[in-house]
């Protein structure tokens, strides 16, 4: 009696999330608990982290992991600006062919702290310490490293979740080659490479190419940021696509800071 | 003001010193889960103390008792997951309910049990929620994560059985009449 009674109630609760006017509601109350149990999340990392630091035998581990996120994330930055670059002679090119402007890329951004990997050991997604008080909104692009790290998916006033690009449930649209070739990047999950998908067979690729966001009408991400690098493509005679595998360019194992780029898809 | 010995029943069995010690529990597993647990990362997966607390609860107070916790703390998981709001409290009170039935008739004086019971509960726990979010649309969920979860989660989830298990008995103790152990760290009642 009491089992059939909860779960009839778990079925009516993932109805109501799923298809019901409840899900804003649940939505608000999962942002209210978030902002209830961060500054206690906060508060015990802040213990916790020097007793890790400590642990794995590093007299000054957390000042000089501090120093190496910083420079990681220097060294990321200018790697993405130089595939920007690339990419911006590739859209240039373009351009001129199609004798339109380029979009320049002038959005600001809000840099961020990875808080928390993911709760769920079936998503990939990582929490950040900026939230709606500092300008985030959900849809929102996140960067870092060299390339896009994902989008953001839930908001809370002082941070965020943010879908990893490797999440299953993620895809990019993206632009590759001097032609221009689109495509879609799907995550295949946390640790491994994106599939590329919609790539015709017999289509021009190189290890090492680069797939940039689209930025096509609707897209979910501006154009020209650089996602992943092919790593491996294949295709047999009967196939309709090539199998192409790509790495994620932003080393997703080591995020420490991230920007969250204020720019949102157009509904 | 009623004394804690005395506390006052809520519905037929629960008191409300049941009900403040669960929610004690709750939130203690909650806080160790997110602040250090979610970091102990391997293979893309971590360690599920908030999926062990239903079948802790199921071993150690039965299946009815098992079931509202597993369905509580389910709920209070899936405040902070990203997967459907109230799948794990489905699988939770599930897990709780088929876990009290599965060891009531059990002999707990061995040492391995909660251990074994942990384990193989964790993993079909983690089975059950994976083919419910591939039902509910996310076939990922059963393709890609599961495989690494249980890779992950079954193991921790036979260490971390014990005291997780002591905690929880604490909190709902089995209203049954010469029931209520809990095996694997020094006896039975």
């Amino acid at each position: 009696m009491t089992i059939g009674l909860l779960v009839l109630a778990s079925i009516a609760i993932i109805t109501l999330d799923y298809r019901g006017h409840a899900h804003g509601v649940i939505s608000g109350v999962k942002r209210g608990a978030h902002d209830a149990f961060s500054p206690l999340q906060r508060g015990v990392d802040a213990i916790a982290r020097p007793v890790g630091s400590f642990l794995s035998g590093a007299v000054h581990g957390g000042d000089l992991e501090a120093q190496n996120a910083k420079l990681r994330r220097e060294n990321g930055a200018l790697q993405r600006q130089i595939l920007i670059n690339q990419s911006t002679r590739n859209s240039l090119r373009a351009l001129q062919r199609l004798d339109k402007l380029p979009w320049v890329g002038a959005t600001p951004t809000v840099t961020a702290q990875v808080t928390a990997l993911g709760p769920s050991d079936f998503a990939a997604t990582v929490d950040l310490d900026k939230g709606s008080t500092s300008g985030v909104a959900v849809g929102m692009p996140v960067v870092g490293g060299a390339g896009l790290v994902g989008q953001v998916t839930l908001v809370w006033s002082s941070g965020c979740t943010v879908r990893l690009v490797t999440d299953v449930n993620s895809s990019v649209g993206v632009r590759f080659g001097r032609q221009g070739n689109l495509a879609l990047v799907q995550g295949s999950g946390l640790g491994r490479n994106l599939a590329a998908n919609l790539i015709a067979p017999g289509t021009t690729l190189h290890k090492g190419e680069v797939f940039t966001t689209s930025g096509l009408q609707h897209a979910q991400y501006p154009p020209d940021i650089p996602v992943a690098s092919v790593t491996s493509f294949s295709s047999t005679p009967s196939a309709t696509q090539e199998t192409v595998w790509a790495r994620p360019l932003a080393d997703l194992a080591v995020l420490q800071y991230v920007d969250v780029l204020q720019w949102q898809p157009s509904p | 003001m009623s004394r804690p010995g005395a506390a006052m029943r809520v519905g037929s069995s629960l008191t409300t010193a049941d009900v403040a010690r669960s929610t004690i529990v709750i939130a203690v597993v909650l806080v160790i889960q997110h602040t250090l647990l979610d970091s102990v990362r391997v293979g893309g997966a971590h360690p599920d103390l908030m999926l062990l607390l239903p079948v802790a609860a199921g071993y150690a107070a039965g299946p009815d008792r098992g079931a509202v916790f597993g369905f509580i703390a389910g709920l209070v998981a899936d405040l902070f997951l990203p997967t459907p709001y109230g799948l794990s409290a489905l699988v939770g009170c599930l897990l709780g309910y088929a876990t009290g039935m599965a060891t009531r008739g059990l002999v707990r004086s061995s040492w391995w049990l909660p251990p074994v019971v942990a384990a193989a509960a964790t993993a079909a726990g983690m089975g059950t929620y994976a083919i419910l979010g591939a039902v509910l649309g996310d076939p990922g969920m059963l393709k890609t994560y599961l495989v690494p979860a249980l890779v992950v989660g079954t193991p921790s989830a036979a260490l971390l059985a014990v005291p997780v298990l002591r905690f929880v008995a604490w909190a709902v103790p089995d209203p049954r009449p010469g029931h209520g152990a809990v095996a694997g760290g020094g006896g039975t009642r």
